[in-house]
């Protein structure tokens, strides 16, 4: 099979970061003896040569599917490269325990398959904490209300009314989320819930009755918070959905941008 | 260059969502478009002769460029749809695929992309700082390798950084 060489010496010596360097001994397999060599670990390849200045790569090894193990020390430090039967096991050993210990370490972290499932992992955690930040940002706006004992008062957001009386306010003033396009704002709860403007009483007929304001009760606070749980699990909804469709968005037009060079 | 070929052939052979025949082009000047059954495990890009066990070959998917997919006209007003990879050395190698639809052409470049190593490891660097960002916390240190020079901020040269903004 041919390994297209080029493409693996222009990786070597391009700027991505060289994960580790430094000497380590190489145990030949034919005749059991070490020789120094200079080591370059990038990416899941570890390339070796005579010195760090030299031109010419004398191999590298493909470090995927290999487990690294500490063997017992000869006089030296060394350690293995398996890769189980049948295949291939390098024998390499350093001049100290640090050295040996940190190139363990590293050797272990290499593969692609290792960093594939860290990669999946931070991922998730990103996509939750941003999941939880979106979320008590808007709640820690209504949070930092606090009203005064005698008459109710609704915290101000955006052009809301301010009710300074009875047991009415209006809805809209409830859930003011900034980072919903406006489109999406507008499907929601604002136009499933009729605005009821407060201070303005019907002229020819009496208020409505108390049966309409069905999550209204009679300690407005209490009925408020109610409010806010009732439509926030609208509003959390809609912006997962917002969020999800940004970032297939995103993935999309990255294609035609990316340049790995 | 020695290289541990026998270990290369043995990941070849492990299970790939990515894996089906295209016709393929070399960079070489005069050469063809073949039939070949191409294959994406870990970041190489293996190709076979159909029904040989053994890849003819093995391409490095790190350093290059994806031009994007393309349209070309056949004879009798055909149309293929190819995508390129284009590496990055001195020669600038360029590898020509040929696909049977616009969406096969999508879904390789997009896997092709996401297998290089090195975007793998500048997203991980960006959740990263992401993460102790909002939470404070680095998320790397439950699993005691945050002072791995693999999986540092800065290491090596800055490449282009995703816009934090976007998001």
């Amino acid at each position: 099979m041919k390994l297209h060489e080029k493409i693996l010496t222009h990786f070597l010596s391009c700027t991505s970061p060289v994960d580790k360097e430094g000497y380590l001994y190489k145990k030949k397999e034919r005749n059991a003896t070490y020789y120094r060599r200079w080591f370059v670990l990038k990416a899941n390849l570890l390339f070796y040569q005579d010195r760090p200045a030299d031109r010419h790569l004398l191999g590298v090894i493909v470090l995927e599917g290999c487990t690294v193990q500490l063997l017992d020390s000869d006089g030296y430090f060394p350690f293995s490269l398996e890769f189980g039967s049948g295949l291939k096991t390098y024998r390499l050993a350093a001049g100290d325990a640090q050295t040996q210990g940190r190139w363990v370490k590293a050797l272990f972290l290499a593969s692609h398959c290792y960093l594939s499932c860290l990669v999946r992992d931070l991922g998730r955690q990103y996509e939750e904490v941003k999941q939880q930040q979106e979320c008590s940002d808007s709640l820690s706006s209504f949070r930092s209300f606090s009203p005064p004992t005698n008459s109710l008062v609704v915290p101000t957001l955006g052009p809301s009314t301010v009710v300074r009386e009875g047991r009415s306010f209006s809805a809209s003033a409830a859930l003011p989320p900034p980072s919903i396009p406006t489109k999406l704002a507008a499907k929601k709860s604002p136009k499933k819930w009729q605005r009821r403007n407060a201070h303005v009483t019907p002229l020819n007929g009496p208020a409505p009755p108390y049966g309409e304001w069905s999550l209204v009760g009679s300690d407005p606070l209490i009925e408020f918070r109610k409010l806010h749980d009732f439509y926030g699990q609208e509003v959390q909804k809609a912006r997962e959905e917002w969020l999800r469709s940004r970032q297939t968005e995103e993935d999309r037009s990255e294609n035609d941008l990316i340049d790995l060079g | 260059m020695r290289f541990n070929e026998k270990e290369l052939v043995c990941l070849s052979r492990q299970p790939s969502e990515m894996a089906a025949e295209l016709g393929m082009r070399g960079p070489k000047k005069g050469d063809v478009v073949k039939k070949r059954l191409v294959k994406l495990v870990v970041n190489f890009l293996f190709y076979f002769r159909t029904d040989e066990e053994e890849p003819i070959g093995a391409l490095l998917l790190e350093q290059f460029r994806s031009p994007g997919y393309t349209q070309c006209r056949v004879e009798r007003g055909g149309h293929l749809q190819t995508f390129s990879i284009v590496f990055l050395d001195e020669a600038e190698r360029k590898y020509l695929f040929e696909c049977d639809s616009e969406e096969q052409c999508k879904d390789w470049i997009d896997s092709i992309i996401k297998a290089s190593y090195e975007f793998m490891r500048r997203n991980l660097i960006f959740y990263r700082t992401e993460i102790h960002r909002l939470t404070g916390k680095d998320p790397l240190e439950q699993y005691g390798i945050s002072d791995e020079a693999r999986f540092q901020v800065n290491s090596g040269s800055q490449l282009v950084v995703r816009d934090t903004s976007s998001l």
